[in-house]
């Protein structure tokens, strides 16, 4: 079987197992005429862990694409963890002869490489669709003397160090990202915000809630349990509309402040794809938002629907990208926009 | 006796060799000068390697102490001869000897290359040929006579492995050229 | 009185004949996860997920916590038993489990791990009935600098991990921490020591360390002694008598409430809890020198202490929908999609669920017990298989673990690397546990430190202006200097290998390391 792919041979070792794996149940495409469809499992890759973000993604869309009855063959989840998630991507980058291997995908794919992370970023794979996104939310503990999201402006605009601000990941990560823009957009020096960095957006709340610092930024479905208990006090959302789980928190444009920042999360092909392939997909994928358990499940977690196809999708990242590297490069993370 | 044992002066020495290459990586370490932070990514590495030195420097004056006070906390080598539960001394062939090469320092050296091997081949070979294959060429090779025996258990604990991962618990092991 | 009422309500919940099925099923599946190395309970979870998907919530919890609780416990026989830790949590576990087992008394072993553990649960539980609505507010007042804290009195466990070579035992510190400081850096996004290797950007997993240092130089030295000195030899039987219980009771006690503390840190966890409570158990016991070499009391304290952590952790979860850990992390996530948003509004809107589950934990306890006290001989027969059989199986268990982890082919190259390291590490006597010490607390004691001088902007005053900060690295100092001072009142009688001039030293080290 290794015989009939002699480009799976000179890939990497990794690739070339799950590629003669793939053999093993049948050829690549379809020889007839009609429409593309896959005719081996559909292998989701997860570029994280079991257990995180990506994989509750992953493993919650093969769920619903499987119970759903919406494909004929099965949907396996792969992880492939490490490198922030540049071990999965360089995976699926390098079997560009694989229409079935696809994997879940967020700002990330945008941020990493631009940090240097990665080598490979948005425009080295093929835009399938984007499912779901989630807005950041800005708190302060309950008994803070700041009041609004204007009041924490003037607050920094008079001395950044009056005031600290946790996230949960790394700088030049989501979080600090959607922290620097915003305030970037308010008229203050982003290099100037004491920002510190903790192990995921729980570890940054609890610090938070007891007062180590003075406000925390995080994704909105995380801070919901702390904010109806009251023990957070949400300033402002980063999205365009109110979130559902936030109804009452501004947003950041109601506040005066121009600047929107999503947690979208979407699906992604290796390079190469042809226009039926892709088609196949954002008819499966349309399908599946539209099931109710994936509506369900993901009002669940917070997320709202915001799908789109490959072709808008692929123009949502181009933008989104250029967006991440002008913030990054306020803040001095990275030198031009070709990252660092 | 103890294979790949050395004295204080060499570990001396090779510890220093290690802080050293490790001083000069923190040292190419580039400052984070983009957002102000009060304690740089290569400050602690430059005191661990730092640390590291003297502790190597150390090491290396220090006078050899007896082998047998070796015993670390957990579980020495040559302790455990000792407590073999009344056995006789190792040479008598009272149990069967693992292995066949003489020296001890060549089996562990083709023990290790045996691991690597089993390491390369699970993502060609795929879980089950690869593993079934190591587990039964090494027990072989180790002295264990009921080929039958081993047989059975070198197929049986690969695919009771594999199955209980890949269909019951959904963790895709490398399949390799098998159908399933 | 009110409390109670709802405990029985609670136990009205976990006493319907499903609930009590899927405590069992979750239980067992946990405890035979937990005995693969490398999955750990997270995994366990994050596998059991899809199975606990459409059932009744309060089911799904119950049997997810029972995988929870079940894996640690099952990761401790792996440790006794081969040397080879299956979670992370119960690595301390195998410094006197297996030397235990070695010996003859694998058995005993098991048992004092099963019991340690069943009262280091029972002990949690109990807590966390009584005072968990209190415990938030200790969660949250740990600061970043109180962190730090924390991890220097850890870390001084070195010295009395260290073995006799005090110079060697540090050397292993201090490379453990330099392994943990391999990957990006969180605090400024810089890759540190990665060689440009993306598989090494998340840092070397611990469990790839672990079973690299424990499980295969362990094999490695069971060849090189071509197999003499198993415990294939008499068979010590598993009762233990009223010596033993007598023995083990405080160290079991200690364990379970520093335990229960530690694991209600987010963050901190199980596998910190059973460092701390061997380490101190250790210090205080007056056989501390015989810890290593198959004390029972070095079986009980961590065991006690990472199934009290375990129950501990599911307070910030429970009170503030805060994960302490990676694994109540995934709890959290497998709830939501299940339509509960734990947090503060649960006790209130959801009792039944709340008591249901605590309640259900008291049955999984014992269920835990009642499980595998029967199977022990059953286990301890795995130390009967011929060596020459038993080899390439643990070798193969590893590999299932790391790959199943990280499916990663780098990886397993890495934990043959730590084998062999491992191997000549403890042929030229240089003791592991410091090193995996350093590993675990290392780069978490650079984080809090960091970040403590983050929020301060660089005033370093912010670690003895906490109270317990100060408390802790007072303690710190306590127990560094305590040895030097018992040494003077009984006069000079150790030779050579002291603890003292470089206890001072690594003193200095960790306070000053700017």
């Amino acid at each position: 079987m290794f015989r009939a792919r002699p480009v799976a041979v000179a890939a990497a070792l990794a690739s070339l197992a799950l590629a003669a794996t793939a053999c093993g149940t049948g050829g690549g495409q379809q020889e007839d005429g009609g429409p593309w469809k896959p005719d081996r499992p559909i292998e989701l890759i997860a570029p994280a862990a079991t257990g995180g973000g990506w994989d509750t993604l992953a493993r919650t869309s093969g769920r619903v694409l499987e119970e759903g009855g919406l494909v004929d063959e099965p949907v396996q989840v792969v992880n492939k963890p490490g490198g922030g998630g540049s071990i999965g991507w360089a995976y699926v980058a390098q079997t560009p002869d694989t229409p079935t291997r696809l994997f879940v995908t967020s700002p990330p794919i945008s941020l990493v490489p631009l940090m240097g992370g990665s080598t490979y970023d948005h425009e080295d794979f093929t835009p399938i669709a984007r499912l779901a996104t989630e807005y950041m939310v800005y708190l302060v503990p309950k008994d803070s003397p700041i009041e609004s999201w204007g009041d924490m402006v003037d607050r920094l605009e008079e001395d950044p160090r009056q005031v600290s601000i946790a996230g949960g990941s790394s700088p030049g990560s989501m979080d600090h990202v959607a922290l620097a823009g915003a305030v970037e957009a308010a008229g203050i020096d982003p290099t100037a915000i004491n920002y510190v960095p903790f192990d995921g957006g729980g570890e940054a709340m609890t610090q938070a809630v007891g007062g180590h610092v003075d406000a925390v930024v995080t994704g909105a479905s995380e801070a919901a349990g702390l904010v109806e208990s009251g023990d957070l006090r949400p300033l402002a959302v980063s999205g365009a509309e109110r979130a559902s789980t936030l109804p009452d928190t501004p947003t950041l444009q109601e506040e005066g402040v121009d600047f929107t920042y999503d947690i979208w999360r979407g699906v992604m092909g290796p390079p190469d794809m042809t226009d039926e392939q892709v088609a196949y997909y954002e008819d499966l994928f349309t399908d599946m938002t539209e099931e109710e358990s994936w509506k369900k499940q993901t009002k669940a977690l917070g997320w709202t629907d915001s799908y789109m196809g490959s072709e808008e999708f692929g123009g949502f990242l181009d933008q989104s990208s250029t967006d991440s590297a002008e913030i990054l490069m306020k803040i001095g993370l990275i030198e031009d926009e070709e990252g660092r | 006796m103890k294979p790949f044992t050395f004295s204080n002066r060499v570990l001396g020495a090779a510890v220093g060799v290690l802080a050293v290459v490790y001083l000069y990586l923190a040292f190419t370490l580039e400052e984070f000068t983009a957002v102000s932070v009060p304690v740089q990514p290569a400050t602690l590495p430059k005191w661990l390697g730092a640390v590291l030195l003297v502790l190597a420097a150390v090491l290396f004056f220090q006078k050899q102490e007896d082998t047998g006070e070796q015993a670390g906390s957990d579980g020495d080598g040559d302790e455990a001869s000792k407590t073999g539960g009344g056995a006789p001394a190792r040479p008598a062939a009272a149990r069967p000897a693992l292995g066949r090469l003489a020296d001890p320092r060549h089996e562990l050296a083709l023990f290790a290359a045996s691991i690597g091997l089993y390491i390369a081949l699970l993502e060609p070979l795929g879980f089950l040929i690869s593993t079934t294959a190591y587990i039964a060429a090494t027990t072989w090779y180790l002295g264990y006579r009921r080929h039958w025996a081993n047989a059975l258990v070198a197929v049986g604990v690969s695919a009771v492995l594999y199955f209980a991962m890949s269909d019951f618990l959904r963790v895709a092991l490398p399949t390799g050229p098998l159908p399933f | 009185m009110e409390t109670l009422q709802q405990m029985g309500a609670g136990f009205g919940v976990a006493f319907t004949p499903e609930n009590l099925l899927f405590v069992f099923i979750g239980v067992l599946a946990g405890t035979v996860i937990g005995i693969l190395p490398g999955l750990g309970p997270m995994s366990a979870i994050a596998l059991m997920i899809p199975i606990a998907f459409g059932m009744d919530p309060t089911t799904a919890i119950i049997m997810l916590a029972g995988v929870y609780y079940g894996a640690i416990f099952g990761g401790s026989t792996s440790s006794i038993l081969l040397n080879a830790p299956g979670v992370a949590g119960t690595v301390a576990t195998s410094f006197d489990g297996y030397p235990m087992a070695r010996k003859g008394a694998a058995g005993k072993a098991l048992a004092i791990a099963a019991i340690a553990s069943f009262t280091g649960g029972t002990i949690g539980v109990v807590l966390l009935m009584l005072i968990a609505p209190a415990l938030s507010s200790f969660a949250v007042s740990f600061g970043p600098a109180d962190y730090f804290a924390l991890m220097v009195l850890g870390l001084t466990a070195v010295v009395t991990l260290g073995g006799r070579n005090i110079t060697k035992g540090l050397i292993a510190a201090v490379v453990g921490v330099m392994v943990s400081l391999v990957g990006i850096d969180s605090q400024t996004a810089t890759l540190r020591f990665t060689f440009g290797m993306p598989e090494l950007y998340e840092g070397v997993k611990f469990l790839i360390v672990a079973l690299g240092l424990f499980a295969l130089a362990e094999v490695f030295s069971m060849l090189a002694r071509r197999g003499a000195g198993g415990a294939d030899g008499a068979m010590t039987s598993l009762r233990l008598n009223r010596r033993d219980l007598g023995r083990i009771a405080g160290p079991t006690g200690r364990g379970s409430i520093l335990g229960f503390f530690t694991g209600v840190l987010p963050g901190a966890g199980a596998t910190v809890a059973s460092f701390l409570s061997y380490s101190m158990e250790k210090r205080i016991a007056k056989d501390g020198d015989t810890f290593g070499s198959g004390n029972p009391k070095g079986v009980a304290a961590p065991e006690a202490g990472n199934n009290a952590a375990a129950v501990g952790s599911f307070v910030p979860m429970l009170t503030l929908g805060v994960p302490g850990s990676g694994t109540t992390a995934i709890l959290l996530g497998a709830l939501l999609v299940l339509g509960v948003t734990p947090g503060p509004m649960m006790l209130s809107d959801r009792p039944e669920m709340f008591w249901g589950l605590v309640a259900s934990m008291y049955v999984g306890n014992i269920v835990l017990l009642v499980l595998n006290l029967p199977l022990i001989p059953l286990f301890a027969k795995v130390l009967k298989t011929p060596r020459a059989v038993l080899i390439p199986l643990v070798v193969v268990f590893c590999v299932v673990g790391v790959y199943g982890l990280s499916f990663s082919v780098f990886d397993l190259w890495l934990l043959l690397g730590f084998g062999v390291v491992g191997y000549l590490m403890r042929q030229n006597g240089f003791p592991a546990a410091p090193m995996i010490l350093g590993l675990i607390l290392g780069s978490m004691m650079e984080r809090s430190m960091r970040q403590a001088l983050q929020i301060s902007y660089g005033d370093w005053t912010t670690f003895v202006t906490s109270p317990y900060s100060a408390a802790l690295l007072g303690l710190t100092a306590i127990v560094l200097v305590w040895p030097l001072v018992k040494r003077l009142r009984s006069g000079p009688k150790a030779p050579a290998a002291g603890a003292s001039p470089d206890g001072a030293q690594k003193e200095e080290d960790t306070a000053s390391t700017p």
